[in-house]
């Protein structure tokens, strides 16, 4: 058990890749993949073989987290799929645009103005009631492959 | 109705009628339906409707409207018969008699049926209060129609009028009266003791007098409906559940080769066949009278008919004949002198003289079903056969047949079974073909053969010719399965979870062929060995040339029959090896010419080949490789090092059989090739090294890699006597090296990394010296632990954790690390608390980073409370506190991440917080418990509190933090409403007194959710809620009694600066228990452990209770209510010298005088 140094070496430098290879037979639900050059949640795995005696298979039914967009997917157990890189970053919400864009508190003290209201309904009204009650909101923002969507609230403040 | 004629009006009859056939008509035109019913359903609840009714059965034209007559007067009799005089009572059972008799000619024969069934159920209500003379009349005329003297039309409407009078008697098929069960059982036994074998009688001569018009006309003749009605009647009286079945089975008086052990023996079958016990009494009628004879003949002749106009082989007379003589097949008990089962035999000997012409010969019955024939006859014999084996033992079933025939019954059964297996095997593709069903019959017929000789526990075997037939059946269903095998070897596997569930029945499939095969291990294991050897030289042949697909899935099918032939599946318990095997090779003394020695050594051998990488490409499929670890598992429970106790075990087994020195033998053979020594070792060593090439070989393949963990290397580190020589294989290293070092092992499935640290950890407990067992787990687990440690101290921690290949690598170890904390013993429990100790810290920075990844906040939260679980009792106080202290730092974390937080995710399908988070809780809560154990069970040298570790203290700061989380929603989820109020319960019992340092809005928190248990539909829940609330109570009354503070500021209501009132919480929920008591429902089980929480809140709060009460008596306007409430309030708590102190028998008193209160007040409270 010497070299797990070398075995268990994290890419901490390769911050710059979007997606990582991930043998599909370890892509559980609830996981993440990508589909047709789409982020995806998985919400369903099913195995099969390609014929008694053949290989295992992986099927997959993901929903796209931007657009939540039904996806479906086949690769062998034993191949690689890519798996997105899904971050999540909390800021504070400042302000709410008239042309729908926020204005958001970053970590460092400027601000971040280029995402716009997310779209789901249900979200979009908790935010916006919210805002206008005064109540300070923490929004969670996630990114993947380059794209970035307000996808959770969390009220931090007394009313 | 004679006494009212007179007075009846004529016009007003006919009114009657027109009204109801009106109602019909519009009935079943579907015009007003509603206004119909309302038409009859008047008429029906009218005071004795019974004249007009009896008017329109005789008069009306529309057969609709008797049908409905009839019911009414079924509603309005069985409403009304207590207040009929007797003679009302008896003309309505006459007038269905004779209404029958008259109009058995009637073509509406539903009419006729409805009437006799209301006869039927008439005299039933009636039987007790009939006199003899005037049921025997009744039967008198039911017993002149049946012989025939009035016609065959009615003597048919006489049959079917007993046929009704028999199934209303029969508990099962009776209808309801709304009388007692005892009622049902008094008629019943009457019936059977007085009339039933009277009415049978009846029958049996209708039956015998038309049978011979029957017979003698070519054609089809109105004598055949009464005939098979009589037939029928007989077959139903033949199914009643007979009183001296019962006694039957209590005494077995001179029978015991017939009845001995075959209650127990019949658990596998799938086909029910019940035993036919009537009593001695009947012997006259069934035997003796030559009546299964008769029933012989008469068919016998009616199949030279089925050529003939009107008969063929399904029709209902030739039908109801089979079933009979089948019926006739189970006839036992007391009904067969004790004559040592010679009558007996004579019976079953003549039924089966007749049964065997439908089966003989095998193949050309099969042939001519083959080419059209129905095959009903031949699935009765089958049926047949089976009951015949229900009655009787393995030898004389077989010495029956050898009386008319050169060979026994069993040579026929096989025989028959073969032509089965070989239709089978022509179309196995389709489902349910006369084939498989015969199959499955026969499969049943084979196994209550041969678990009567298992049962019967002597060294008993089938006769030679017996053996032999097993021999040749086998081989038969062994090719049927491989040529099954092979034509579907390319199917592709469409239909998965079809497959998955006919696995059981395939398995059940499976047992039964081992029985047939131990039943002639002599010859099987040699076959089986023959076409195995057959199959890999095949293989090795074809090697590059030919598609070996076929042979893989015939193997794949061999592998699965001999694993079942060879070992039992044990069940948890360890399998010995099967006594047919041990017994039929006693004298092997030679181990290389031990044919299970050379059958096993094959296959293993075999499956070692899937070692060498090009072999393994070339033959050993995933799917041939799970039936090769699946094998390898059966086999080794039951063959490899068996344990001493069970040598042991087994030479003493053998003891008893007076063949000790020879059986020493077998044993030993088999042991010196798997037993604990080099050679039990080297079989060991490639077992093992065959596991790591599943797990390292065959990426992505997870079902056979479940196999191996949970099957195969489960069950090897079961076994204390494999894990001793375990730890010394190079190949167990090797595993353990994989599994620190591998990649290739990351990717396998987390749970399967899960179980396999578990077997490594458990199986340290092999080696000699603690010291080296701890040595060991330190070096399995320090490369996972020292990488969580040096990941969590990184400064860009933030950044990369996120990465996909870090989260999968993070919750790989945490799984492993759950494997090894799973697998806590005290041996190794050092090693496993310092690998959690190491881990804390970053548990706590992961749980941080993590906490939008439920999946791995998940884990860290299992891996913490599986380790507390395994650890917390032999914790000693420092390092408890150390564990304390970092369980509380986890919780406000977790409680700081999740506290109002609205979890909005972008669409629904996303949307699983709620689910994640129950299962969080479940994890936290199930930390508490296991935290709280160390109050009961604690193996350390001091005392926790020397370190300042105060259990109950801990425990309510974790519950402060966790309540908060537990909303009203998740507490819908049942497990955890259940883990929650059980925590909570059991707190408050134990630990009181550390509410009153609770803040309040934790406290009342708490609170709100007992008040929600309380209201909960799960009766365990709110029992749990009434002992926290009781425990609650009782601590402030007995703390106050003794001039402490008790609940202190939670206890007193108060009036804040603002002017708002806020009511002490013992108030609030006496309040709450007194309004579930008195006006919500609940079941009745709860009413003592209300009791038992109401009483020293009231106690507690007499002046609020006071003032309730009084509110619920001013409340009541009837004044008749009020005074009952008033008293009721005044016993509750002055009755039964009820006292104020809490003890036992005052608690007693007061659940007593719940409970009457509650009777009696309840049900007004809730009119109003």
């Amino acid at each position: 058990m010497s070299d797990e140094e070398h075995h268990f070496e994290s890419k901490a430098d390769a911050g710059a890749s979007k997606t990582y290879p991930q043998q599909a037979g370890t892509i559980r639900k609830n996981g993440y993949i990508v589909i047709k050059g789409r982020p995806c949640k998985v919400v369903e795995v099913s195995t099969s073989k390609t014929g008694k005696h053949g290989h295992a298979k992986c099927h997959f039914v993901a929903i796209d987290i931007f657009t939540s967009k039904k996806l479906e997917d086949i690769v062998p157990s034993s191949h690689n799929c890519d798996v997105p890189h899904v971050n999540r970053t909390d800021y504070q919400l400042i302000d709410i645009s008239e042309d729908g864009f926020v204005s958001l508190l970053t970590d460092n003290g400027s601000t971040k103005d280029d995402l716009r209201l997310p779209t789901d309904d249900a979200l979009l009204t908790q935010i916006k009631e919210g805002f206008a009650e005064g109540k300070d909101l923490v929004v969670s923002v996630m990114s993947a492959m380059g794209e970035e969507q307000i996808n959770a609230l969390k009220d931090i403040g007394p009313k | 109705m004679a006494m009212n004629t007179g007075a009846a009006d004529l016009a007003q009859l006919q009114a009657t009628m027109q009204a109801i056939e009106v109602a019909c008509h519009a009935m079943q035109m579907h015009v007003n339906p509603a206004a119909a019913e309302a038409t009859i359903v008047s008429l029906r609840e009218s005071r004795r409707p019974y004249q007009a009714c009896q008017f329109i059965i005789e008069n009306s034209q529309m057969a609709n409207a008797r049908f409905q007559a009839a019911g009414i007067i079924r509603h309005a009799a069985l409403r009304e018969w207590g207040l009929l005089e007797a003679d009302v009572r008896r003309g309505l059972v006459s007038f269905c008699l004779c209404f029958i008799m008259k109009h058995a000619t009637l073509p509406d024969g539903y009419v006729l049926v409805k009437v006799a069934s209301l006869g039927a159920q008439l005299l039933k209500r009636g039987w007790l209060d009939f006199t003899a003379a005037e049921k025997e009349a009744f039967f008198i005329q039911v017993k002149q129609a049946v012989s025939g003297v009035h016609g065959l039309d009615v003597q048919f409407v006489g049959i079917s009028f007993l046929e009704s009078l028999v199934s209303e008697f029969s508990p099962t098929t009776s209808s309801a009266m709304g009388r007692p069960r005892e009622f049902h059982e008094q008629c019943r036994i009457s019936l059977e003791q007085d009339y039933m074998k009277g009415l049978y009688s009846w029958v049996q001569h209708a039956a015998f007098n038309v049978s011979n018009r029957i017979t003698e006309a070519d054609s089809e003749i109105p004598e055949i409906k009464v005939c098979s009605a009589a037939l029928h009647l007989m077959l139903q009286i033949l199914n009643w559940d007979f009183q001296s079945k019962k006694a039957g089975e209590n005494s077995k008086r001179g029978l015991d080769v017939f009845c001995d052990g075959k209650q127990e023996s019949n658990s596998l079958r799938r086909f029910e066949c019940t035993l036919v016990q009537p009593g001695p009494e009947w012997r006259d009628v069934l035997i003796s009278s030559g009546h299964v004879g008769w029933l012989l003949n008469f068919y016998t002749a009616l199949r030279k008919k089925f050529s003939c106009e009107g008969y063929w082989l399904d029709c209902p007379l030739a039908v109801s004949a089979r079933k009979l003589i089948v019926q006739f097949c189970t006839l036992t008990g007391a009904i067969f002198p004790s004559d040592s089962g010679h009558m007996q035999r004579q019976h079953l000997l003549q039924l089966l003289a007749g049964i065997v012409q439908w089966m003989e010969p095998p193949d050309a019955v099969s042939d001519a079903i083959k080419s059209g024939k129905s095959e009903s006859e031949l699935l009765d014999g089958c049926r047949a056969l089976l009951s015949l084996a229900t009655v009787t033992s393995p030898l004389i079933f077989d010495e029956l047949l050898k009386s008319l025939r050169p060979y026994g019954t069993l040579t026929l059964l096989s025989a028959v079974m073969c032509e089965v297996f070989k239709d089978l095997m022509t179309n196995h593709t389709e489902e349910d073909t006369w084939s498989s069903e015969a199959r499955d019959i026969l499969l049943d017929t084979w196994i209550v053969l041969l678990m009567q000789l298992d049962a019967s526990g002597h060294n008993h075997s089938l006769p030679a010719e017996g053996i032999s037939a097993a021999a040749d059946l086998f081989a038969v269903i062994v090719e049927s399965e491989l040529k099954a095998a092979s034509e579907s070897a390319f199917n592709d596997d469409d239909e998965h979870d079809y497959l998955q569930a006919s696995v059981t029945a395939m398995d059940e499939r499976l047992s039964s062929y081992a029985l047939i095969a131990r039943a002639a291990i002599g010859s099987a294991i040699p076959l089986l060995t023959k076409l195995f050897s057959e199959r890999i030289m095949r293989l090795h042949q074809g090697r590059g040339i030919s598609n070996p697909t076929e042979t893989l899935e015939e193997l794949y099918s061999l592998l699965l029959i001999t694993g079942h032939v060879l070992a039992d599946e044990g069940q948890g318990e360890t399998p010995l090896v099967p006594k047919e095997i041990k017994s039929h090779y006693a004298n092997v003394l030679e181990m290389d010419k031990h044919p299970v020695i050379m059958l096993s050594g094959s296959i293993i051998k075999f499956a070692e080949q899937s070692l060498d990488p090009v072999v393994r490409t070339s033959f050993f499929s995933p799917r041939l490789m799970e039936a090769v670890v699946w094998f390898l598992a059966r086999w080794s429970l039951t063959y490899l090092m068996p344990s001493e106790e069970s040598v042991e075990h087994r030479s003493s087994y053998e003891n008893c059989n007076d063949a000790l020195l020879r059986s020493k033998h077998p044993t030993n053979a088999l042991f010196s090739f798997s037993g604990e020594n080099d050679r039990g070792k080297i079989v060991l060593d490639i077992i093992i090294r065959i596991s790591l090439s599943t797990l390292v070989s065959y990426p992505g393949e997870k079902d056979l890699q479940a196999l191996t963990c949970y099957q195969l290397l489960h069950g090897l580190v079961k076994r204390k006597s494999i894990i001793t020589h375990l730890v010394t294989l190079d190949s167990w290293r090797d595993l353990a090296n994989a599994f620190a070092n591998e990649r290739v092992i990351l990717s396998l499935n987390a749970a399967h990394q899960r179980s396999l640290a578990q077997t490594l950890t458990v199986s340290a407990c092999g080696m000699k010296t603690p010291e080296s067992s701890n040595e060991y787990i330190r070096s399995l687990t320090s490369h996972m632990t020292a990488y969580l440690v040096e990941l969590s101290s990184k400064n860009d921690l933030k950044a990369i954790a996120q990465q996909p290949d870090i989260i999968l690598l993070v919750s790989c170890l945490l799984e492993r690390l759950r494997g090894v904390a799973r697998a806590s013993e005290p041996r190794v429990q050092n090693a496993i608390y310092q690998m959690g100790f190491s881990v804390m810290n970053p548990v706590l920075t992961f749980l941080q980073t993590y906490k939008d990844e439920s999946v791995v906040v998940y884990l860290l939260l299992k891996f913490v409370t599986d380790w507390v679980e395994g650890q917390i009792i032999y914790l000693e106080a420092q390092e408890t506190a150390a564990v304390v202290e970092f369980c509380m730092r986890l919780l406000q974390l977790y409680s700081a991440h999740n506290i109002g937080k609205i979890s909005v995710s972008l669409s629904n399908s996303l949307r699983t917080a709620d689910a994640d988070k129950y299962k969080d809780l479940r994890a936290l809560l199930q930390l508490l418990s296991n935290l709280c154990s160390k109050d009961l069970v604690d193996f350390a040298s001091e005392p926790i509190e020397a370190y300042g570790t105060n259990i109950s203290q801990v425990v309510y700061t974790g519950l402060h933090i966790i309540a908060p989380l537990i909303t009203p929603e998740l507490l819908k989820y049942p497990k955890l409403c259940h883990s929650y109020f059980s925590l909570l319960s059991h707190l408050l019992e134990v630990y009181p007194e550390i509410i009153e340092q609770l803040s309040v809005e934790a406290f009342s928190h708490i609170l709100g959710t007992l008040d929600f248990g309380l209201h909960h539909q799960d009766v365990e829940a709110v029992d749990l809620c009434l002992r926290a609330v009781k425990a609650l109570a009782s601590h402030h009354y007995k703390d106050r009694g003794a001039g402490k503070i008790g609940l202190g500021s939670h206890a007193t209501s108060y009036n804040d600066p603002n002017g708002n009132f806020h009511e002490s919480v013992l108030s609030r929920l006496l309040r709450s228990l007194m309004q579930l008591l008195l006006f919500e429902d609940y079941s009745t089980e709860l009413v003592s452990s209300a009791a038992d929480a109401l009483l020293p809140l009231i106690l507690c709060e007499q002046s609020v209770y006071q003032k309730l009460a009084s509110e619920l008596i001013e409340r009541q306007t009837n004044p008749v209510f009020r005074f009952r409430l008033r008293n009721g309030f005044q016993s509750l708590t002055t009755s039964n010298n009820l006292s104020s102190t809490l003890d036992r028998i005052n608690y007693q008193r007061f659940r007593k005088n719940l409970h009457s209160f509650i009777e009696d007040v309840w049900g007004f409270l809730h009119i109003v």
